[in-house]
């Protein structure tokens, strides 16, 4: 073997030096090497790449059901992905499932309510401490004191409404919602063909912008111009919908009520039109009032613009006559959608009909409850109930009435009285005043009628329909009013909608509030000013503030620099000595918020004051919590006498 | 002219393979907030818990709320939305593109690629914010903090898409990782033309009523490349074109305009006339 001599030595040494450096160049490891260090020094931070997939689900939280197909990686739902469907509500929903603030496991208060102070505790014993205080009442013959609200109509409500009824109490609310308003004045939701509607009017419902169901209206929109659908928007304030309508009829603040009866007038007694709704010949006698030429002085819309509105609408094919004004605060009086709906069934329309929740049906009650049951009565809706009734025991799904309600300052003396139970996600206004919160889960962590969950459910959360259904198994009593194996048994079978009856015209309680709107709308000496909402469609009426990436486009004149915006009309803000970007309280009867700035526009009307709803929360997670003022607290008042909730829309305010 | 002569001789960039581009059909957009949303889920923004400062806050798309209130009164009033992103300029010459914020980075950190997409890498930005200050659209957004997906925020991470790091500038970029991943995918399945993949950015999947159309430029029968010559079509702030074309020449031939792909299109002069002064 031939001696390695320094010469062989050197040039292999080098050799394997010079090779390897090459080796390592071409391998790129010295690019990734620096890659690396650009990225540690520069602190960039790549999310953990794993395997693509996509789960296809429904979005539960609107009717429209709108088919969902989630982009995962691994185990992550990263984008909620679709073919030009759903609306923010479905897009928010990844907010939702991955938020900061989810609640972990039931919580217990710790501290004085309000404090939003908790200590974790077991399912087994918060079911087993709630079910405990059920009986209690129960057995103090305290069962109509026992109350539930919830936000809107589904599952877990209907398990709600079964719950509290079996247990003898008819105190069920639900917030103010296009549903349950709807529902309280006609008898059921008015359901709308806006794919085959040829002309649309509506009476302040901003129906582009999130309102109902968004996705069915968006969709049947883009088809508008070419089947020349016409759409006639009677508004305030120029809003989005009002600017994408053939028309927009600015109307006086809160008239929408009485330009909908001067064109049933017209079309009742100068086209002879007639309803088939039930006491439609009592409805008549009070339209004598408002012939086009007494409602153009009210609403401040023409007599022959009245008309030529009549005339359309009645030798339209399938027009349809929308209420509900606002997008997701919804807020009408019962005359109002009486009168508006009275418009589609004078032409007959086959474009609208009614149709209600099916709901759990009765459930089978013991002796005690079903005496409790009939000997009480319910009140007509959630504000009269926070207002006049009585509880000690509430059950919260979901629900916000604490920030929503212009009640909310009464319900909050009331729930430091009671126990307080809420089923929900995050913390909001409402559940601070809780006893026990149990964490609900977002629509992605459940089965849907589409199949199984997108992902496995977080902390120890359930559903909620399932944690009433668990806190139903643990009172004897009301054990066999649920029968189901499970809340995923349900889901297959959820309430359907069903067509509603003949809608009926309430004279009694009409009659009584069309003269009390009159008086609401004429001059106020003390107020001069109007006081109406105008929601950002994102932020609605609270719900999206919790949701950083809604904060992110709310736009400067809505929200900005820790204060809240409202717009005023440029010749009133100059009599009213108010400058561009000024600081200024608004005082109605009912008190006085502040500080807000100014925005100087001729979108709004002139002697009105258009502020956003959803804002001056106290909770519901850091993002809502203290941004802005809750125009709520002086909101108008006044109890609707069919629906129960105040009609909040028009308030007559002064500014300083 | 001379500009553009002596530019096409020092560097003559070879045939764009795509021209992506955009048209937004302001007629159709009803202002919901779909696409910001989608757009700030897809490219992971930063959460902080106020982003109410709309100079500091960082986003790719801006939704815009518009109204004609300076020149008229009511009830003579509108209301639109803009979704207002990166407009992916190109410069007086297509062939040689220099959008405004390009012929400043001194770094490189942003570049027109040969699909058109003026590009941004965050790991490259020093943060000097000269294309910020550029950008005729404000579309550049500035990273003031170390950007936070806080706590369970972290799991909705779109792993395609890198966090930047404090003080760098971020923008829109056309959703360009989605075509990349479409690309990959393409390759996979044994497609050999790369550039044949088409792909549809996160906010134009997320519109409900239709309203975005996202395609080739280059490719006349596109719909996108339809839109931009309809007779509705406009570019934001770009009032040359309202121009006779030999005067467009002669603008052309003293000044570096900024030519974006992205196309508004409208039947409502007043959004035209908002975008002039007074």
């Amino acid at each position: 073997m031939k001696k390695i001599d320094r010469k062989d030595f050197l040039t292999l040494t080098g050799g394997a030096v010079v090779g390897g450096l090459t080796g390592t160049v071409f391998s790129g490891a010295p690019f990734d090497a620096l890659q690396w260090l650009v990225e540690w020094t520069q602190d960039q931070h790549r999310p953990p790449v794993g395997r693509e997939h996509f789960i296809r689900t429904v979005c539960d939280q609107c009717r429209d059901r709108c088919e969902l197909s989630i982009r995962m990686s691994d185990d992550r739902a990263v984008m909620v992905q679709t073919s030009n469907t759903a609306c923010p509500l479905g897009q928010n929903a990844l907010q939702l499932l991955y938020h900061s603030e989810r609640i972990q496991q039931p919580l217990k208060r710790d501290g004085r309510k309000g404090s939003g102070r908790w200590t974790p505790v077991s399912w087994d014993q918060a079911l087993t401490d709630i079910a405990a205080k059920v009986r209690e009442k129960a057995q103090a013959n305290k069962r109509h004191l026992i109350a539930g609200i919830s936000r809107e109509y589904n599952l877990s409500s209907a398990l709600l409404d079964r719950l509290v009824a079996a247990l003898g109490s008819r105190n069920s609310y639900y917030e103010a919602t296009l549903e349950s308003l709807t529902t309280a004045a006609l008898g059921g939701v008015p359901q709308y063909d806006f794919e085959n509607t040829d002309y649309i009017l509506s009476f302040g419902a901003r129906i582009l912008e999130g309102w109902g169901q968004p996705n069915s209206i968006l969709k049947a929109f883009k088809g508008w111009k070419e089947r020349g659908t016409r759409f006639v928007m009677a508004e305030t304030n120029m809003s989005r919908t009002a600017s994408l309508a053939d028309e927009w009829v600015p109307v006086k603040p809160g008239t929408e009520l009485f330009l909908a009866l001067g064109i049933a007038y017209v079309l009742v007694r100068e086209k002879g039109r007639n309803s088939a709704g039930t006491g439609f010949a009592g409805w008549v006698t009070y339209i004598n009032d408002f012939t086009p030429e007494q409602v153009a002085g009210i609403t401040g819309v023409s007599a022959e613009k009245i008309r030529e509105i009549a005339d359309a609408f009645s030798r339209a094919a399938r027009p349809v006559a929308v209420c509900g004004r606002g997008i997701r605060g919804i807020s009408s009086s019962a005359a109002e959608i009486t009168a508006v709906y009275a418009l589609n069934s004078l032409v007959n329309t086959r474009a609208a009909s009614l149709s209600q929740f099916a709901g759990l049906g009765n459930p089978p009650m013991s002796q005690e409850a079903s005496q409790s049951y009939d000997a009480n009565e319910a009140k007509r809706g959630l504000d009269e109930f926070i207002k006049d009734g009585n509880f000690e025991l509430v059950f919260i799904n979901g629900a916000n009435p604490l920030h929503r309600s212009v009640y909310g300052e009464n319900l909050k003396a009331k729930l430091e009285n009671a126990f307080v139970v809420s089923v929900m996600p995050l913390v909001n206004d409402t559940a601070l005043y809780s006893d026990y919160i149990l964490p609900s889960l977002s629509f992605l962590e459940t089965r849907t009628s589409a199949g199984d969950a997108v992902t496995t459910p977080y902390g120890q959360s359930r559903p909620a329909g399932q944690a009433l259904l668990d806190l139903a198994a643990k009172i004897d009593e009301v054990r066999g009013a649920f029968p189901w194996g499970g809340f995923a048994e349900l889901v297959g079978n959820a309430p359907a909608m069903r067509p509603a009856g003949n809608f009926a015209f309430n004279n009694e309680a009409l009659k009584s509030q069309i003269t009390l709107l009159k008086k609401l709308i004429s001059e106020d000496r003390n107020y001069p000013l109007s006081l109406i909402p105008c929601e950002h469609p994102l932020v609605g009426d609270g719900d999206g503030l919790a949701f950083p990436y809604v904060l992110k486009n709310i736009d400067n004149y809505t929200y900005s620099l820790g204060k809240l915006w409202v717009l005023i009309n440029r010749q009133t803000a100059d009599a009213e000595g108010v400058s561009e970007g000024e600081r200024i309280d608004i005082e109605s009867s009912r008190g006085e918020i502040g500080s807000v700035r100014a925005h100087l526009t001729d979108t709004v009307a002139p002697g009105v004051v258009a502020i956003p709803l959803g804002f001056g929360q106290r909770a519901n997670t850091k993002y809502a919590e203290d941004k802005g003022v809750n125009p709520k607290e002086i909101m108008s008042a006044e109890i609707d006498p069919l629906t129960g909730c105040a009609d909040w829309w028009l308030t007559r305010v002064k500014i300083d | 002219m001379e500009h553009n002569e002596s530019a096409n001789i020092t560097r003559k960039a070879p045939a764009m393979r795509r021209r992506w581009g955009m048209a937004i059909d302001l007629d159709k957009c009803t202002g919901c907030g779909n696409c910001a949303i989608a757009c700030a889920q897809e490219n992971n923004m930063p959460i902080f818990k106020d982003d109410s400062d709309l100079p500091k806050r960082v986003t790719f798309l801006d939704l815009m709320k518009v109204t004609n209130d300076r020149d008229a009164q009511y009830p003579n009033v509108h209301v639109a939305y803009i979704p207002k992103m990166c407009q992916q300029c190109e410069g007086n010459d297509p062939s040689d593109p220099k959008p405004p914020c390009v012929s400043v980075c001194p770094v490189v950190a942003t570049d027109v690629g040969d699909d058109g997409v003026v590009s941004q890498v965050w790991s490259r930005c020093i943060g000097c914010r000269y294309c910020q200050s550029s950008c005729p659209y404000e579309a550049r957004a500035f990273n003031w903090w170390k950007p936070r997906n806080e706590g369970r925020f972290q799991e909705s991470l779109n792993p395609d898409v890198s966090i930047a790091s404090r003080g760098t500038v971020v923008k829109c970029t056309f959703c360009s990782h989605i075509w990349k991943r479409e690309r990959d995918k393409a390759v996979a399945n044994g497609e050999l033309d790369i550039n044949a993949v088409l792909y549809t950015p996160a906010c134009v999947a997320s519109c409900p009523t239709g309203a975005m159309v996202f395609g080739d430029l280059n490719d006349p029968n596109s719909e996108v490349s339809r839109l931009s010559r309809d007779r509705r079509a406009f570019r934001l702030v770009h009032t040359i074109d309202e121009k006779p074309a030999d005067e467009q020449k002669r603008l052309r031939g003293i000044k570096n305009y900024p030519n974006p792909k992205v196309y508004y299109l409208t039947s409502q002069q007043w959004i035209r006339d908002m975008q002039r002064f007074r």
